[in-house]
């Protein structure tokens, strides 16, 4: 168990009648891994998920867990378990048969299931809460019993489906780094369900970033947030600003962009596009709001736009400043609070500065509307 | 295995899926859709004693509709002048039973589903009790009661209302109380249920603007809860119109409830098409009759049975 | 406001009439059931009396009624709650396109008479039978076959509307983490969705058992040589009434009393429960020690439940001791000296009359005397109370009619000594 069971989609594409929910997805999970799938709502993770819980069968392709092909094994068979989005709680049974329902399953004994509750209860914190029924506990008291029944299965992989979409922010935050804990103390590979991008960021070692049914990028949270694959990647994942423009020339692995409103700005094409970008194709230049460096009006530097400060707004970890460049364009800068003096340059015009490794060029593309 | 057979034992699993398929189907099948073609079928046949059932006379005939409509061939008259006055007299007591018991109901089912407190569970309690008693005890209870001698009569006579006992039975009254008794809680409930649901604001709302208690019923919680008072009134109607225990204990000697007419040919004159042939046409007169009256208030089939 | 109280007014005497409509009957009926005349009425008050009960309880018919009841009743209930719930299932995940047919025809059933289910049951069957060449008494064409049969096609439609009420609040993700966890389907139906259905599931079946218990117009058509309860007393009932129906009555009334105020205690008792629960500490649960609230404790039904209880149990006492031979004696013969004093009244009268009428033939010989018919009108008018009010009469005439309606009196005062009954009692 400690190597963990890896799981493989090949190829997988699930139909609903015309419409397409997952296509093509060849998707490779690492055993021991704490692998996120991410996406707006409707995006097709949670079908994903039920196909390698087995409550659905793919129209097309192959889930193997472990090596083994799952084909028409059902969802009790499966090495997996599944904690569901609003964690499906037996509400007639104590929290402690909830706990081992799976070993009563198996016709274990109550003297065994009541051993094997009491370990898993130490193991989350809920020590004697065992007689409660689940209505009696609280919200984040009951995620944990659902990690604790689910675990009790003892599975190969677990499934995860945005189970902390209920919580409130605090508690929400706190419940993050307990599941990356349990995980890393058990050693089974996690698959998660999130549309929450700093949720996927903080826990995962793998992120899958999907739209409308298709993976655009596999990779660690570093990858996805510096070197995203497509246009939707970098506008879902973290905030950017977006520059659309066609590309005046290539450069080695950079690339000067004409944009329509801000000029002429170079930025780096991203790893999984280089070579693919040419002169006069469509592209989208992408600078997040934290790589821009604040200058006086008219400061000649390597590369940056000019922009009028119209708003600004202490977020507690950042400021955030809001301008409008050339044509109305809307720009965000975010300064991070390392206990500077705040000067407020409200209505002034100022030089924004970046780095060419900070902004990436993609081909044009659809943007995440969140 | 067409595909949603295999996702229905999918989501199924096997065994289970295989009995509970097993059982809608004889419900369905077995006791619903094939008896009712069966009598369908029936009541197109002569009457022959089983021998020769299937055999050469055994073909079908319109003899028992035409004998409802004309009377036994060779009779004195040109209609069944019988049969169709009670077929009739049938419907509109039924309909007459209906609305009695609309007006009668609605204020009650009001009443319960607007007010809040303990003594609502009580009124429940003793609205649902006569239901968990006999239909024929029931009918027995107002037969004691509407009796010649019954505490009604001697009320009345003691009181000097009368100055010989009525006869409630004769006269119907019995019969219409009988009915109306019988059916009050399949009127309620839907109205109840319906009204529940109203949100009361919308009833402080009206009142606010001004609205008289008649116009706030009239305007809001009527159409609010028609699907609840097409829903009873269908129920009721079908019911009265096909009661057969209340006309025989509270009925008349001479006043007869088409039912009964159906049942005289079942176990009186022994003619089952013949009376097969009244079921069918009491069953599509009514479901007609429903049918016409949900496209008139726009109500649908799922509103029933809420 | 005036307006206002009026209003209050208004609503109180209408609920007031209203439930004296529903439940005034059942009360007359159950006072019948203790008075002493044959026929079932509760004024004049004669004679407080049990022998109702003791003549209930040799009625073998009503004994076997009673037995077949429970007999259809238990089929009725497995057979109609199963396909019930079947039905229900299938409503959550049938084919969207088909759902709307498939709900008509299910819930078709509570509309379709009584009388042409029955029909229909016993055409369909009969037929079946003769498909498969049994004999006219073969298992398909037996009465309790057909009447669980044609009970359950209704009364699984009930069962129906309530199962698929709580349906409807099933997560069926439940379901699925049960499956998820290791469970077969049927093990996920038994462990999880039963469970959870288990509060409608006994409703459905007291519902079913109801239905079934009181259903007469499908039964009717189909009991063959298994006359249920219903069935008994109807045929009672049509051929003369008598107060041992009350007293069955009487007896159901305080059963469902007792059934509707002992569930009225269990939900209460529930609340609580689920209210001591929640202050109960983490500790009282642990160790199984959390003091739950007694019984009694406000817990009104229940008190009320125990007094009715005992309640029972007295007037049961008191009617293993009582005998009422003695008012039942003096009634007798009260009514024996009125019947005497009136029989003496008649004669006289009669020769009165036929001494008016030889005179009168003297006069005028060939024409007819029309005065005889007006005599007993005459009588009712007489001071002797409702022994001779024309109900009695015609009741009793169509109890015994051997005996001469011209005796007016002799009825109601010697009724309970041909009353068999009566007899079985001494």
């Amino acid at each position: 168990m400690s190597a963990g069971v890896g799981v493989n989609l090949e190829d997988l594409w699930i139909r609903f009648g015309d419409f397409v929910a997952v296509r093509e997805a060849n998707v490779h999970i690492n055993g021991g891994d704490f692998f996120s799938f991410l996406g707006p709502s409707g995006c097709g993770k949670t079908t994903i998920l039920r196909a390698v819980s087995g409550f659905l069968e793919p129209s097309q392709g192959n889930v193997l867990i472990g090596g083994n092909n799952m084909k028409g094994i059902g969802p009790n068979k499966r090495p997996t378990a599944l904690i569901f989005q609003n964690l499906a709680l037996f509400p007639l049974m104590k929290v402690w048969e909830n706990i081992t329902f799976s070993m009563e399953i198996k016709g274990a004994s109550t003297k065994q299931r009541r051993k094997r509750a009491d370990e898993l209860l130490d193991m989350i914190a809920l020590t004697g809460q065992g007689e409660k029924l689940p209505a009696e506990l609280s919200g984040g008291q009951k995620q944990r019993v659902a990690i604790a029944r689910a675990l009790c299965a003892e599975p190969d992989v677990l499934l995860l489906d945005e189970p902390l979409s209920a919580l409130d922010l605090k508690l929400r935050q706190h419940m993050r780094s307990e599941l990356r804990e349990i995980q890393k103390r058990v050693g089974i590979t996690f698959i998660y369900i999130t549309h929450d991008q700093g949720e996927a960021l903080t826990m995962s070692d793998n992120i899958a970033v999907m739209r409308d049914g298709v993976i655009d990028q596999i990779g660690d949270g570093k990858s996805i947030y510096n070197d995203p694959n497509t246009a939707f990647a970098a506008s879902f994942v973290g905030e950017n600003n977006v520059f659309r423009g066609t590309v005046k020339q290539v450069i080695g692995n950079e690339v000067m962009i004409r944009t329509n409103r801000s000029g002429d700005l170079m930025a780096r094409i991203s790893t999984a596009n280089q070579g693919k970008l040419k002169q006069g194709d469509e592209a989208m230049l992408f600078i997040r709001p934290e790589a821009f460096a604040l200058a006086p009006a008219g400061t000649q530097g390597d590369h940056f736009v000019t922009a009028q400060v119209t708003k600004e707004e202490f977020e507690g970890s950042a400021f955030n400043i809001f301008m409008e460049g050339e044509g109305g364009k809307e720009i965000k800068v975010a300064l991070p609070n390392v206990g500077q003096s705040f000067e407020s340059h409200m209505g002034e015009a100022m030089t924004l500065e970046y780095q060419v490794k900070n902004a990436v060029a993609l081909p044009a593309g659809v943007l995440a509307t969140e | 295995m067409p595909r949603f057979l295999k996702e229905y034992f999918n989501r199924n699993g096997f065994g289970l899926g295989s009995v509970m398929l097993g059982l809608v189907l004889f419900w369905t099948v077995g006791l619903i859709i094939l008896p009712q073609l069966s009598m369908l079928d029936f009541s197109f046949r002569p009457n022959l004693p089983p021998p020769e059932i299937g055999g050469p006379k055994d073909l079908y005939t319109l003899e028992n509709y035409k004998y409802l409509i004309f009377g036994p061939e060779g009779g004195s008259q040109s209609y069944n002048a019988v049969d169709l006055r009670v077929f009739y007299r049938t419907l509109i007591a039924a309909v007459f039973v209906t609305m009695f018991n609309l007006m009668l109901c609605y204020p009650i089912a009001y009443y319960l589903a607007q007010t809040k407190g303990n003594h609502i569970r009580v009124l429940a309690l003793m609205l649902i009790i006569p239901y968990w008693i006999n239909e024929i005890l029931r009918a027995f209870a107002l037969r004691i009661i509407f009796g010649e001698s019954g505490v009604l009569n001697n009320v009345l006579v003691g009181m000097g209302v009368f100055d010989t006992p009525f006869d409630f039975i004769r006269n119907d009254i019995a019969l219409y109380a009988g009915l109306g008794y019988a059916y009050i809680l399949l009127m309620i409930f839907p109205i109840y249920n319906v009204i529940e649901s109203l949100d009361r604001n919308q009833i402080e709302a009206a009142r606010d603007m001004g609205a008289s208690w008649p116009r706030i019923h009239w305007r809001v919680v009527i159409p609010y809860a028609k699907p609840g008072i097409s829903s009873g009134c269908t129920m009721v109607f079908m019911l009265s119109a096909g009661a057969l225990a209340a006309p025989q204990i509270l009925g008349g000697p001479s006043s007869l409830w088409f039912t009964q007419l159906i049942y005289q040919q079942f176990n009186d004159n022994s003619d089952w098409p013949q009376g097969a042939a009244y079921a069918v046409v009491l069953l599509v007169t009514c479901i007609l009759l429903v049918l016409a009256l949900m496209r008139l208030f726009k109500v649908n089939m799922g509103d029933i049975g809420k | 406001m005036k307006n206002f109280s009026l209003m209050r007014i208004g609503i109180w005497v209408y609920l007031a009439l209203f439930f004296s409509y529903l439940l005034g009957p059942l009360v007359i009926m159950s006072v019948t059931a203790f008075n002493s005349p044959g026929f079932p009425r509760a004024a004049p008050w004669e004679c407080l009396t049990f022998e109702w009960f003791s003549a209930l309880f040799q009625d073998e018919r009503i004994l076997n009624g009673i037995k077949n009841s429970i007999l259809v009743g238990a089929g009725t209930v497995t057979l109609s709650v199963a396909m019930g719930l079947a039905g229900a299932l299938m409503l959550t995940q049938i084919w969207p396109k088909l759902r709307a047919t498939y709900y008509t025809i299910i819930i078709a059933p509570i509309l379709i008479p009584g009388v042409v289910i029955g029909i229909s049951t016993l055409v369909f069957w009969d037929r079946v039978n003769r498909l498969f060449g049994l004999e006219a008494d073969s298992f398909l064409s037996n009465g309790l076959f057909l009447t669980v049969i044609g009970q359950s096609t209704f009364i699984a439609s009930y069962c129906m509307l309530v199962l698929v009420a709580r349906l409807q609040r099933y997560d069926n993700g439940l379901t699925e983490a049960a499956l998820d966890l290791g469970a077969t389907h049927a093990q996920a139906f038994r462990k999880v969705l039963l469970p959870f259905m288990r509060p409608a599931i006994a409703s459905a079946a007291v519902l079913a058992f109801l239905a079934s218990f009181e259903n007469y117009n499908t039964t009717t058509f189909t009991f063959g040589e298994y006359p249920t309860l219903t069935i008994e007393l109807a045929q009672k009932v049509r051929y003369g009434i008598t107060p041992a129906i009350s007293a069955l009555a009487f007896i159901i009334v305080v059963l469902t009393v007792f059934a509707a105020l002992a569930n009225e205690a269990g939900i209460r008792r529930k609340e609580l429960v689920a209210a001591a629960r929640k202050s109960a500490t983490v500790e009282e649960l642990e160790s199984g020690k959390l003091r739950l609230p007694g019984f009694l404790s406000s817990n009104a039904a229940a008190v009320i439940l125990v007094v009715v209880a005992m309640m029972t149990i007295a007037v049961v006492g008191t009617a293993a001791v009582y005998s009422p031979q003695q008012c039942i004696a003096d009634v007798r013969e009260q009514k024996r000296l009125e019947t005497d004093l009136k029989v003496q009244e008649l004669l006289q009268r009669r020769a009165e009359q036929a001494a008016r009428r030889d005179a009168e033939q003297a006069e005028q010989s060939g024409q007819e005397p029309t005065t005889e018919d007006t005599t007993p009108k005459a009588s009712n008018n007489s001071g002797f109370g409702n022994v001779f009010d024309p109900g009695a009469l015609q009741d009793d005439g169509t109890d015994d009619p051997e005996e001469e309606p011209a005796t007016p009196g002799n009825n109601s005062g010697f009724g309970n000594v041909f009353d068999p009954n009566a007899l079985q009692s001494d």
